[in-house]
């Protein structure tokens, strides 16, 4: 009972300060807790008891218990336990202190909920705004229940510039992005430059915030939204459509058949494939090494074919309902499906033999873009990143979902944590990837494909799911409510936490090692902006204008 | 006549720039795949470039979003005319499912003047192909728009059986051949 061993050891720490206790589980852990002793929680469970963060929630409950809700949900990864502490705060004065400077991992979830809730982290370190569009005014909070998803407040100004900070003394600014050859997404990084050697970063991302999770509390329904989730983004869609699924029926207490558990394992891991074909295509177009890209996109093409023969699409597979999935694997697509895992593992090890052998890639990746373990904890990396740099954390074993207790597979970790070690970890992951499809494919039983849903599914009741996304862990927090949808669903990907330790990977590199170094933590912008970022001050500021720049030019060929 | 003059400006040669103005990432994969081996684009000239400076036809991807409206408009305008706009994706069509949040302007034309439309989502990498063909005046158009009026959402709901019901689900009335 490790849910109630860690709760043993809070209560003796913390005594009245916790409120009430669930434990729904032996693997989830709900702690509600007084609102000045959260900080003190927060520090000893990430301090003391080295629990990983994961996401921080704010929440209108103003409706049902006429308060504002925190969470900060933490994951024991050895002791295979997801928890949330929660607390209640008073409508009238929606504010708290922050926990970003004691847990650093903390800090774009709470300039979230102060963005989309309004709830105050009093004392955070660096309070800009994250999400929200320039113009938006201060006071308008989209995500509070007497706003309608469709209302932008009178006060919106979209001429408005966002206001950067200015650079430390010394340095260039170099814009990148939001259009940018090697970013498929909008996000704008303001590069810091000194020389060629990038010295700090400021970002303003969230460009592709698209209000879903303001959709799902407001207008969809419990089976409408895993279609919307899997629209957060286009590659690991499927995902998000089964970790929803599944906080809904953790919250529910459903069980899926067997059959459904194989499925979404096979179609998840049908997706690592071709996002991880698709990755290292990606990085070596991003480092010029053209004809990988062309090897590997041809090679995941067969992927994307056998995907369509099961769910009728190459990439929105539509997989899940509440309580089971949509598509069935017969005997015919089962053949096909082994027939393409085969062509996939020979074409396959060909291209890791071309990679390990390539003296030009190594030279271009090896020694850049270092995440250290560390790195890994304080910022909370995650997936590749975090594996890359020797910290053995994945989702699929840690916290088994679907049928991944029932299959054999290893986690591939590396040491170096440079974007090299990434390269390796996922090259590798595809081998255990295929591993585990044909392990599905063999126990697949016989048996229904969704559970029978009597009843209405209960009110109030909190569920969470972590499931190991191509490029991490995606944790979805669900609070199930009425009108057969959600009250609060909020969605952590895992660029969420991985882009927070770019400024970190990339400082003091050389700016032309900016774009793989970012490429190599496989961003998705779309998934984390469902929904700016971080400084690294040095000192004093300098900036050139045009003319300043001119005048320079001038002086140098005088 | 816009057929007659991408023939006479573009001719074989077809420099595209994508622009993702929000989306998901699905439709950009799909560019990208029109690209590598399989399906090849290049063999028809179409070439994926870097700057919207050097390009005659920008790929609009996601739906028009408050905070990349500027930029996107800055991009286009860098593009030196004549220049085409496609709008690829259910969302640069219409919006997507999204189309009236708080965050999201609609459709991409609401930004930028759009010639073409290639709906899906995400689109086929054959439709992308196909699609450029037509406005390239390579291929013959082949279909025509029908209008459907949505009856019902095809997902069981939250009671799946009461949805069921006896024989076929109607979900689509067929109203006009437009």
């Amino acid at each position: 009972m490790v849910a109630r061993e860690k709760l043993n050891q809070l209560k003796a720490r913390f005594g009245p300060a916790i409120q009430r206790a669930d434990l729904p589980a032996d693997d989830r852990l709900y702690l509600f807790v007084e609102p000045a002793a959260m900080a003190d929680i927060c520090q000893c469970l990430f301090g003391e008891l080295r629990a990983r963060y994961v996401v921080g929630i704010g929440a209108d409950d103003r409706p049902h218990s006429g308060s504002f809700l925190v969470a900060h949900n933490f994951a024991f990864d050895t002791d295979h336990l997801l928890g949330s502490v929660l607390t209640y705060l008073p409508a009238d004065r929606p504010a708290l202190p922050s926990i970003a400077r004691h847990v650093p991992a903390a800090n774009w979830s709470e300039r979230e909920f102060r963005d989309l809730v309004g709830i105050e982290p009093v004392g955070h370190p660096f309070p800009k705004r994250l999400i929200l569009p320039d113009g938006w005014p201060e006071d308008a909070h989209p995500l509070r229940k007497d706003q309608p998803w469709n209302e932008v407040p009178a006060g919106y100004d979209a001429d408005r510039e966002f206001a950067f900070d200015d650079p430390p003394e010394g340095c260039v600014v170099v814009p990148f992005g939001p259009f940018h050859p090697t970013l498929d997404e909008p996000a704008h990084f303001r590069l810091y430059v000194e020389g060629e050697v990038v010295r700090g970063c400021e970002y303003r991302g969230f460009m592709v915030h698209r209000g879903i999770e303001k959709l799902a509390e407001s207008v969809l329904t419990y089976n409408d939204i895993p279609m919307a989730a899997e629209r957060i983004c286009g590659i690991c869609g499927c995902v998000h459509n089964v970790a929803y699924a599944q906080a809904v029926e953790r919250a529910a207490t459903l069980h899926p058949p067997p059959r459904a558990e194989y499925i979404r394992t096979v179609m998840l891991e049908l997706e690592r494939l071709h996002s991880h074909l698709l990755w290292v295509g990606l990085a070596c177009h991003i480092v010029g090494f053209d004809t990988l890209f062309m090897q590997s996109f041809r090679i995941r093409e067969p992927v994307m074919w056998i995907a369509e023969r099961i769910s009728g699409n190459r990439k929105t597979y539509a997989l899940c309902v509440i309580g089971g999935v949509r598509w069935d694997i017969t005997p015919e697509l089962k053949a096909e499906l082994r027939q393409v895992l085969t062509q996939l593992e020979t074409e396959w090890t060909a291209v890791t033999h071309a990679i390990e052998s390539d003296r030009n890639l190594q030279q271009r990746m090896r020694g850049v873009g270092i995440a250290d373990a560390d790195l890994v904890r304080k910022w909370a990396l995650l997936g590749p990143v975090a594996r890359a740099a020797g910290v053995a954390i994945d989702s699929r074993r840690d916290h088994p979902y679907a049928a991944y207790d029932r299959v054999e597979f290893d986690v591939i970790t590396a040491s170096d944590g440079d974007v090299w070690s990434r390269v390796v970890v996922r090259a590798l992951e595809v081998f255990q990837s295929i591993r585990i499809i044909r392990q599905c494919l063999d126990r697949l039983e016989p048996g229904p494909l969704q559970a029978e849903i009597h009843d209405e599914l209960p009110i109030g009741r909190i569920g969470l799911s972590s499931v190991e996304a191509p490029r991490g862990e995606s944790h979805h927090f669900v609070m199930t409510g009425e009108n057969h949808r959600p009250r609060r669903w909020r969605v952590r990907a895992p660029t969420y936490q991985n882009l927070q330790g770019i400024p970190a990977m990339i400082k003091d590199q050389q700016l032309a090692d900016m774009t793989i170094t970012l490429g190599s933590i496989d961003p998705c912008f779309s998934c984390t902006d469902r929904l700016e970022a971080i400084d690294i001050r040095s000192g004093q500021l300098r900036v050139y204008s045009q003319e300043d720049l001119l005048k320079l030019a001038k002086d140098q060929w005088q | 006549m816009l057929r007659a003059l991408c023939q006479k400006m573009f001719g074989r040669s077809l420099w595209v720039y994508h622009a993702n103005s929000g989306g998901c990432n699905g439709c950009d994969i799909e560019v990208l795949n029109v690209l590598t081996p399989y399906y090849d684009a290049e063999r028809f000239g179409i070439r994926l470039v870097g700057s919207p400076r050097h390009a005659d036809v920008m790929l609009c991807q996601g739906p028009a979003m408050r905070s990349t409206a500027k930029a996107l408009r800055r991009a286009y305008d860098a593009m030196p005319a004549p220049k085409l706009v496609f709008a690829i994706g259910s969302c640069a069509c219409g919006g997507g499912i999204w189309h009236d949040t708080y965050s999201v302007l609609g459709p991409v034309e609401k930004i930028l003047p759009v010639n073409f439309y290639i709906p899906g989502c995400p689109p086929r990498p054959e439709a992308i192909l196909y699609g450029v063909a037509v406005a390239l005046g390579l291929v013959d158009k082949k279909v025509a728009p029908v209008k459907f009026k949505q009856l019902e959402l095809p997902i069981p709901r939250y009671h799946p059986e009461a949805l069921s019901g006896e024989g076929e689900l109607v979900v689509y009335e067929k109203l006009e051949k437009v």
